[in-house]
């Protein structure tokens, strides 16, 4: 039976924008258990990466509201110094640039060394720089002994991401928090830091929270899928049934803009509008019905909620009952293809 | 490493070449004999003429130029026609003078912008930032010699804190201790004057630096190991911030020169920079020649000194 | 419910972005430092430039021997210096020569530089690379000395000469901001669009680098400009700048050279003194407000 890892009820992030807070992660709960995957997905702006960062308490100046369970221990807002044994021993965290997230004048194995370092004080010098090259070996990178003594931008953006995943994996987490792990690399390497992602998960027995935007990233390794939008969790499901029956309108907008390589399209969907920015977030009512414009005022609730629509099957407003859209045809040929 | 200093050095032999040879034409425009120092410039324009054939003043230029090369190769700088003595001797006890005043002005500004630089950056946003990035703001538009000015007449003239003048108290045995503190005494005003303008615009720099050093991802990184705060600052934020303040090194070289020339006016402090306006001032050019040349070269050497320090420090540029 | 039409007109509040003109002017309204000190600037400048017209330089400078030295009164305001010449008239004059020496420098500067960068930028390559160095040669040689020493062996030397040395040796600042810029800018999209559609260089350095280039300009302009009142004060207090029958605030700064001076007339140094440094404060005070109308990131209006 799942066994609950991380339980997060009812977040709020805020941030201070002149003399107002502004909630990019608003009202969020989800669960995430031990060796499964849980995605994370929406576009740019929709509080995905915020999420991501509360979480692991790396926002500089935010509000929290709400409980962050980890373990059943509320790290919400605990102080600093119980926040730092945690993190990057029991949680850890990939990053989406593995460019900028590595320290440029520190060799990677000093790198990866820190984070055994500050969890370990009993090692010696040497079990640790052993444990590095295995480390190294792990995640894949060739000649870890001379990979050990480099510096980040003799590497390629694959071989960086790999230390990064190192450098997260280090102590064994419970908990893996990757933020789009695979945006910033080439498509080919993309499947390979997906499978190394999962192979870990496997062997740690660990939960991963995975952020993406990419559908494709999902499908191929999430367990349970919510998607976001404007701070909110709009739908929640597990993998199989997210692809076979979205329910949201945002969330089969976003299948619907997959373009269709069996079909030819005369139009690629778009959905119409913008994200709003954080300022201009509408607070009351359903944040995405801007963006549909052709369904009626009516089909919205007024405080839209998540419903369970069947067991594991959240959908938040009432405005997916009668949703379809502007040209149906579309849309049916989508949903044979995945 | 070596390859990269190796391949500085060679561009720095060029920039010398230039720089005598720009020195060399401005000397040829000086009135007299600005290369060597045997004609006086005051006297009747026709017999400096004559003195000129004689000398070969109007021989081919590159076989003058050649010459006085080697004579500069080999340590003759000319001499003196007023003081008629070779420059070189004219010049020793001044470099020594300059040179002390130099390295303590750097001392000073690095004591003292350093720790205000880190507190500013670290705590930016707050009264502490405020007050420094303000107090530094209102200096960065002083100029020097005003400060200076403003510094003697305080702490010279009216508190009397400081000797207003000279290097020395006449009348000291060198070597003695009385003589060393003497000399440190009256390094202290014009040394700390330097000091405090050239430490505005450094904190400046190093606040600014630690405030976007803490922005970068890395440094997020370092938190989700599980950094503390003073790991994160002293590990990760203050050395890749400290870096470019290192290489900076060369430029206050640059600068201290520049900032010598009107510090040693205004104290009379007997250094390299009194001697150049003295010499233009005597009309004793092939002084301000030799000055000048070596200003020169010192600059250059310090831009060659900076690059150097940031290779050895930076790795991205040390490793190609 | 049914699909309705899809020609629906979305609503949006689709706010205007300002103009760079409101948006620079905003900046400098709300930081109240940067306004008073443009206000400043502007009542300075009109007042100085207009009293010079009416008083005589030559009649300021007439060497007085019977009012020597004499501190602040009701004859003259700011009292007299060795030669018996009013101070307060040669503080008029003398500000509005070292103003007009610092905006004539400022612009020459900034046109080489700007011309320097844009082409060294541009086109890249060994152009670049040649420019560089020679760039690199004049950045490092020390200013001061060097001006120093042309100005010591120009021989019919004058106002023009004076400004033509300054700004030989100042010209490098710009041109490297300028050319690190341009090179950017090169890579971009639009840049190559233009060349696609066969523009010439010329017309997409003119027309499509330079106003993507401007808000660089403007804002080194303006901090280059407070910088130059003080080189021209610190040249001129050395006695390398204006000669002496030209006043300007670095010739009245000059005297205190005098230990007499410094020590005990102090109405001849200090006023010049508090006007060269509220000067450029107030230029760096504008400078900085225009900083950060362009850097977006730390606009406060």
């Amino acid at each position: 039976m799942a066994e609950k890892l991380l339980e997060i009820q009812n977040l709020k992030t805020s941030f201070r924008i002149r003399d107002d807070y502004f909630a990019a992660v608003d009202d969020v709960t989800l669960t995430v258990n031990k060796n499964e995957v849980l995605a994370i997905v929406g576009e740019s702006g929709c509080g995905k990466s915020a999420l991501a960062f509360s979480i692991m308490g790396l926002h500089n100046r935010a509000k929290i509201e709400g409980n962050i369970l980890f373990k059943d221990e509320d790290i919400a807002n605990i102080a600093p110094s119980k926040l730092n044994k945690l993190r990057g021993n029991k949680m850890g965290m990939i990053f989406q640039d593995p460019l900028t997230a590595l320290n440029p004048l520190m060799e990677i194995g000093d790198q990866i060394g820190e984070a055994l370092l500050l969890h370990n004080k009993e090692l010696s010098k040497s079990k640790r720089k052993e444990r590095v090259i295995e480390l190294l070996n792990k995640v894949g990178i060739p000649r870890p002994e001379y990979v050990y003594e480099q510096f980040p931008h003799e590497l390629s953006g694959g071989m960086r991401q790999r230390v990064i995943i190192a450098i997260a994996i280090a102590n064994k987490p419970d908990l893996l928090i990757a933020d789009e792990p695979t945006t910033a690399l080439d498509v080919t390497i993309q499947s390979q830091i997906l499978d190394l992602i999962k192979d870990l998960k496997d062997e740690m027995d660990s939960g991963i929270v995975l952020i993406t935007h990419d559908l494709g990233v999902v499908a191929e390794m999430a367990d349970r899928v919510a998607v976001m939008y404007a701070g909110q969790i709009v739908e929640l499901a597990d993998v199989d049934t997210l692809f076979e029956e979205p329910l949201h309108p945002y969330t089969r907008s976003l299948f619907n803009s997959i373009p269709n390589t069996a079909e030819k399209q005369d139009k690629l969907h778009v959905i119409q509008g913008i994200v709003p920015s954080l300022q201009n977030l509408p607070r009351e009512g359903c944040r995405f019905a801007p963006r549909i414009p052709w369904i009626d005022n009516s089909a919205h609730e007024a405080h839209p909620e998540l419903h369970e629509v069947k067991p594991g099957h959240f959908v938040r407003c009432t405005c997916y009952k009668h949703f379809s859209f502007p040209e149906h045809s579309k849309e049916e040929q989508q949903h044979g293809v995945s | 490493m070596w390859k990269f200093s190796l391949r500085r050095i060679l561009i720095m032999i060029p920039q010398l070449f230039f720089l005598s040879l720009l020195i060399f034409v401005l000397a040829k425009m000086m009135p007299g004999d600005a290369l060597s120092g045997q004609i006086d410039p005051n006297i009747d324009p026709a017999r400096i003429e004559e003195l000129r054939i004689q000398m070969g003043w109007y021989d081919p230029w590159h076989q003058q130029y050649a010459a006085w090369v080697g004579n500069l190769l080999q340590g003759d700088l000319g001499d003196s026609f007023r003081f008629k003595m070779p420059v070189t001797e004219l010049i020793g006890q001044r470099i020594a003078n300059s040179f002390w005043l130099s390295v303590a002005t750097l001392i000073f500004t690095y004591l003292i912008a350093i720790p205000l630089g880190i507190t500013s950056g670290r705590f930016n946003d707050t009264w502490k930032d405020q007050l420094i990035t303000g107090y530094s703001y209102l200096g960065f538009a002083t100029p020097l010699f005003i400060f200076a000015l403003v510094m003697l007449w305080l702490f010279g003239f009216q508190l009397q804190w400081f000797p207003s003048s000279g290097s020395i108290e006449p009348g000291l045995e060198p070597g003695t201790f009385e003589y060393f503190m003497s000399k440190f005494y009256h390094l202290l005003l014009p040394a700390l004057s330097m000091a405090l303008i050239t430490t505005f615009s450094t904190i400046q720099y190093l606040r600014n630096d630690i405030v976007d050093t803490k922005q970068k991802e890395f440094i997020l990184t370092a938190r989700a190991k599980g950094a503390s705060e003073s790991r994160v600052y002293n590990k990760h934020i203050l050395r890749n911030s400290l870096l470019p303040i290192a290489a900076f090194l060369g430029f206050e070289i640059t600068g201290l020169i520049g900032g010598s020339i009107f510090i040693e006016t205004i104290f009379s402090y007997p250094g390299m920079g009194q001697l150049l306006i003295e010499s233009i001032s005597l009309r004793d050019y092939s002084v301000v020649t030799a000055t000048t040349l070596l200003f020169g070269m010192a600059s250059i050497l310090g831009a060659l000194l900076s690059d150097i320090i940031l290779s050895i420090i930076d790795p991205r540029i040390r490793i190609k | 419910m049914g699909a309705k039409s899809v020609n629906v007109e979305v609503k949006s509040n689709v706010v205007k972005s300002p103009s760079g003109i409101s948006v620079i002017w905003r900046e400098i309204v709300k930081d109240k430092i940067a306004l008073i000190s443009l206000i400043f600037l502007v009542l300075v400048t009109a007042f100085v430039y207009g009293v010079s017209l009416v008083l005589d330089q030559k009649e300021i400078v007439k060497v007085d021997l019977f009012s020597i030295y004499e501190p602040p009164n009701d004859e003259f305001i700011l009292g007299t210096d060795y030669g018996g010449r009013d101070v307060f008239g040669q503080l008029i004059i003398g500000t509005r020569n070292s103003l007009s020496i610092a905006i004539l420098v400022t612009v020459m500067t900034g046109v080489i530089g700007i011309v320097y960068g844009l082409v060294s930028g541009y086109f890249g390559g060994h152009i670049d690379n040649i420019m560089m160095r020679i760039l690199d040669f004049f950045m490092i040689l020390p200013f001061t000395m060097i001006v120093i020493a042309f100005v010591a062996i120009i021989p019919k030397y004058s106002v023009w000469t004076f400004s033509l040395i300054m700004t030989a040796f100042l010209w490098m600042g710009l041109a490297r901001l300028v050319r690190s810029r341009t090179l950017a800018e090169k890579e971009l999209d639009y840049i190559q669009a233009a060349k696609t559609l066969g523009t010439s260089n010329i017309k997409i350095i003119f027309k499509h680098v330079l106003p993507n280039v401007s808000s660089l300009i403007i804002v080194s302009m303006t901090l280059s400009l407070a910088g130059n009142i003080g080189l021209e004060s610190g040249l001129s207090f050395l006695g390398f700048g204006f000669p002496e029958n030209t006043p300007s605030l670095g010739t009245l700064l000059s005297y205190a050279r005098n230990p007499q001076v410094l020590e005990h007339r102090w109405w001849i140094w200090v006023p010049a003194s508090v006007m060269i440094l509220l000067l450029m404060l107030c230029v760096n005070n504008v400078g900085t407000a225009l900083r950060r109308a362009t850097d977006a990131r730390q606009r406060r209006g």
